[in-house]
């Protein structure tokens, strides 16, 4: 996915790793926040495609974008090189946030591969 | 599946991806005609003054242990003299400014056409969908739904029998709206604000913010306890330099 690695790759050191009290870069947070919707909204919509052509239903469906969602954060994770505290200021926003963004694209994406494979 | 209806393509064809494809098409369009109607506003310079000092103090509060305390403290009565000190506003002054924001037409203005910009072709687009598309199921919903949402996503097919997860197009056209936003933020860069109350929230803290927080930050400031790092670092750098010693 060459979109996700490109946006991943200009995640920027945030803060201090070295100082007793962190100090974080606005600017550079919030690119990074940046970073983390745009990946999680990318792999939602993807995710939600492949549940439709898939045919998963009610709750193997939401499950399935359980999962999405966690693999996302660990690349993210993985990206980050593992030292979270370095780019972001808590663990929650790298594990959840963007999370009921990217539920209503999954469902949409989900929706329309469903009828369109097995429906129609 | 209790009963597995099958629908016709030509639903698929005609419908599903058509809309689709409008949103998508309409929301692009927002996006440039909201670029292209945004009138320049000539900033206030009193008002780039305020936001500016504001924005010092903050910095001073963010590092204020990182520099010693004698030089810490007349910063602050730079700031917060009562007389001559940069933050201090009296009251009478502080609610001309709000009172300002309100009747300045030009922000009255902006404030509406931003608002009607993202209304119309909504409105514009669910009477559309409303008129061609009512009265047939249009999709099916991969997961089920208690009977309480027959009446809001069924409204065109008077059938109580078919499963509620067969949809009307007007669902359709809410998921659309929803879901679009996301797909919307990918392909026109940074945040188009497609959706309203983010915008919302946005313009109408803009206006009121350099009266109030002027003495918000004054507060903020005296509340400061000054702690100097400078003791810390020395001893972080002491023991750095011993492994690196030994």
């Amino acid at each position: 996915m060459a979109g996700h690695s490109d946006s991943s790759s200009s995640e920027k050191k945030s803060s201090e790793a070295m100082n007793d009290l962190p100090i974080f870069s606005a600017e550079n947070m919030q690119n990074n926040m940046k970073v983390i919707y745009y990946s999680r909204t990318f792999m939602s919509i993807i995710g939600g495609v492949i549940a439709g052509i898939l045919g998963f239903t009610s709750l193997m469906g939401f499950v399935f974008y359980f999962l999405v969602m966690a693999i996302t954060s660990f690349g993210l994770i993985a990206k980050a090189k593992f030292s979270v505290h370095s780019y972001f200021d808590s663990w929650n926003r790298i594990i959840l946030d963007g999370f009921m963004g990217g539920l209503m694209s999954f469902v949409l994406f989900w929706t329309f591969a469903y009828d369109i494979v097995h429906i129609f | 599946m209790a009963e597995d209806l099958v629908l016709d393509t030509a639903i698929r064809d005609w419908v599903l991806i058509p809309l689709s494809v409008v949103m998508v098409l309409i929301g692009i369009l927002r996006y440039f005609v909201s670029k292209l109607m945004r009138s320049f506003q000539v900033p206030d310079p009193k008002i780039v003054k305020e936001g500016q000092v504001i924005v010092r103090a903050r910095n001073l509060r963010a590092a204020a242990n990182f520099i010693p305390p004698k030089s810490f403290r007349s910063r602050r009565v730079y700031f917060s003299n009562e007389e001559n000190g940069l933050l201090f506003v009296p009251k009478g002054q502080a609610q001309n400014a709000q009172a300002q924001m309100f009747s300045d037409p030009n922000m009255a203005m902006d404030m509406m056409k931003k608002n009607l910009s993202m209304i119309i072709p909504q409105t514009l687009t669910f009477a559309w969908v409303n008129f061609f598309f009512s009265g047939f199921v249009a999709a099916k919903i991969p997961f089920p739904l208690t009977q309480r949402f027959r009446s809001m996503l069924q409204n065109g097919i008077d059938l109580s029998t078919v499963d509620v997860s067969y949809v009307s197009s007007r669902s359709w056209y809410f998921l659309n709206l929803f879901g679009l936003r996301g797909l919307f933020s990918l392909i026109l860069g940074e945040e188009n604000a497609t959706d309203d109350t983010q915008r919302m929230m946005q313009m109408s803290g803009f206006g009121f913010d350099p009266s109030k927080s002027l003495g918000a930050e004054k507060d903020g400031l005296d509340i400061v306890q000054h702690e100097w790092a400078l003791p810390k670092f020395e001893h972080r750098a002491e023991a750095v330099l011993k492994k690196l010693v030994s």
